[in-house]
């Protein structure tokens, strides 16, 4: 799979992209539409990249939905999740990490 | 209105000549349908075997299963049987009743009837057993399949479909390939002017309020949100459904992105109305089906499983249902031919005999959402051209209909 797309902007607009494999830090993060950004940390399968620097306290978009509020600044190519984001309805705190 | 899934172009479903290769049968009520089955209902339990008995021999010819085990009244069975035994998909049936249940069979055999169809009651008790029912089933059965597969045929545009989406033993890729990729195909279908449905208000909990900005009315967007809201309520009665570690292993950081897997399904198009089972979409677009108990918490939960919840799009008219899935499920149905996307391509690969359109090209990098949305609209209008999907060629006949009860549709529910 060679120069196939490792990553995917779900809608124009989205400020994260999703990992389609595990992308080690300091890889190129590409989609087949062309956008690349480097990953400034692991992102495992499935997980989220920031595509720009997030300021803290701004909506999460993916697929044109808000999904989350960051509760720091997060800087491009680094992983969100729930250590620097959270929900509008529900707790994900340390009791939820496995 | 903002935008829910990918900018889309003008929409282009397949080629012409492709879709023109659509053929159906006219009903007496308008609609048209994509098959032309003989339904064998059982109309309680007690008269499964023989109605099985009876559909046998014709099991992939054409004879399809369905049945209510239920012997105390229903008016909600009673109506989604009615539903079911007038569906487009539809051409003739038979009931069966062991004699003593509370089924009201002969106002059923007589929607039936005034549908247009030919239509048997045949009563266990009555025929002499299970020997003498199944003999005589078998007869009518053999008599009424000479003139259904002889039947004229008419041609059928994506406009005359109504398509449900349903989403089954998701995983981590789910709502990110395949999910947005039937979000898309039901875009292009709604904008061919078909009507497509989507459901699963339990698992839509913090997506309300993305779904009221696509409501068409502001009342709409109220009844919108209360359907999550009474799902929302329903399952925290029920002590069921959150969010939690298997999730955020997969990546998917709040309960409202893990609702978006599912969510995602239904594309970026007006949502028109909201449905309950039974209710029929009343023109093209898009809408939510309610699938959720009204009123208190009682006979548990709302929906046992995915086929139950297909069972009640298809009595609201659903010719054909998306279904995806990401470890696998194999479910068909018994009356709306079944076509399935899978997530990942591992699965697709291991059970390929079951899958009808692989989305795990779009994780492995090499096609994109719409991509794999043009082939769900490619199978969509196969099936409608009498091609059988996987489900299909390999029999299955699921159904699944239970204990519940609906209110009527509020005032906003379908603005016109």
């Amino acid at each position: 799979m060679a120069g196939a797309a490792n990553l995917i902007v779900l809608a124009a607009g989205d400020n994260v992209g999703i990992a389609l494999r595990d992308i080690p830090a300091g890889d190129v993060a590409a989609t087949l539409a062309g956008l690349s950004l480097l990953a400034e940390e692991p992102i495992p399968q499935g997980h989220k990249i920031a595509l720009h620097d997030i300021a803290a306290q701004q909506d999460v978009v993916r697929l044109g939905m808000p999904v989350a509020i960051t509760r720091e600044a997060i800087a491009r190519g680094h992983l969100v999740h729930v250590h620097n984001v959270a929900s509008r309805y529900l707790n994900n705190d340390e009791d939820h990490y496995e | 209105m903002s935008s829910l899934g990918i900018e889309t172009p003008a929409p282009s479903v397949a080629s012409p000549v492709i879709a023109n290769r659509m053929r159906g049968y006219a009903r007496q009520d308008g609609r048209k349908g994509i098959r032309n089955y003989l339904l064998v209902a059982y109309l309680v339990e007690c008269a499964h075997h023989v109605a099985r008995m009876i559909a046998a021999p014709h099991q992939q010819g054409g004879v399809q299963l369905v049945g209510f085990p239920g012997c105390y009244p229903s008016d909600y069975a009673d109506r989604v049987m009615t539903d079911i035994a007038t569906h487009p998909n539809v051409g003739a049936v038979l009931l069966v009743s062991l004699g003593c249940e509370e089924f009201q069979r002969t106002r059923l055999k007589a929607a039936i009837a005034a549908s247009g169809r030919p239509v048997e009651l045949l009563t266990i008790q009555a025929c002499g057993g299970t020997a003498g029912t199944v003999a005589r089933g078998r007869e009518w059965v053999e008599q009424q399949l000479v003139s259904l597969t002889a039947a004229p045929t008419v041609p059928v545009g994506l406009s005359d479909l109504v398509i449900g989406t349903k989403c089954g033993g998701s995983d981590g890729l789910s709502g990110v390939t395949i999910n947005p990729a039937v979000g898309f195909a039901s875009d292009l279908l709604v904008d061919a002017g078909a009507a497509v449905m989507f459901e699963e208000t339990c698992e839509l909990i913090g997506c309300e309020e993305h779904m009221a900005s696509r409501a068409v009315t502001p009342e709409l967007a109220e009844a919108l949100r209360a359907a999550v809201r009474k799902a929302d309520e329903y399952y925290t009665a029920l002590g069921h459904g959150s969010f939690g570690g298997g999730n955020i292993k997969y990546g998917l950081s709040t309960l409202e992105e893990k609702s978006l897997g599912a969510y995602a399904k239904s594309g970026s198009r007006p949502i028109r109305g909201v449905l309950k089972p039974g209710v029929r979409p009343p023109s093209g677009g898009l809408y939510l089906m309610d699938t959720v108990n009204d009123g208190p918490v009682r006979f548990g939960i709302p929906n046992i499983n995915d086929t139950q919840t297909i069972t009640e799009m298809v009595a609201s008219g659903c010719h054909l249902i998306l279904f995806t899935t990401g470890a696998g499920s194999v479910v068909g149905q018994a009356v709306a031919p079944v076509i399935k996307g899978v997530s990942n391509s591992r699965t697709y690969h291991r059970m390929e005999g079951d899958m009808d359109v692989n989305g795990g090209t779009i994780a492995d990098g090499v096609e994109t959402v719409e991509d794999v949305g043009r082939h769900l609209v490619d199978a969509i209008i196969a099936a409608a051209s009498g091609e059988p999907t996987k489900s299909e060629a390999l029999g299955h006949q699921e159904f699944v209909l239970a204990y519940k009860t609906y209110e009527p549709l509020g005032p906003g529910c379908l603005p016109v």
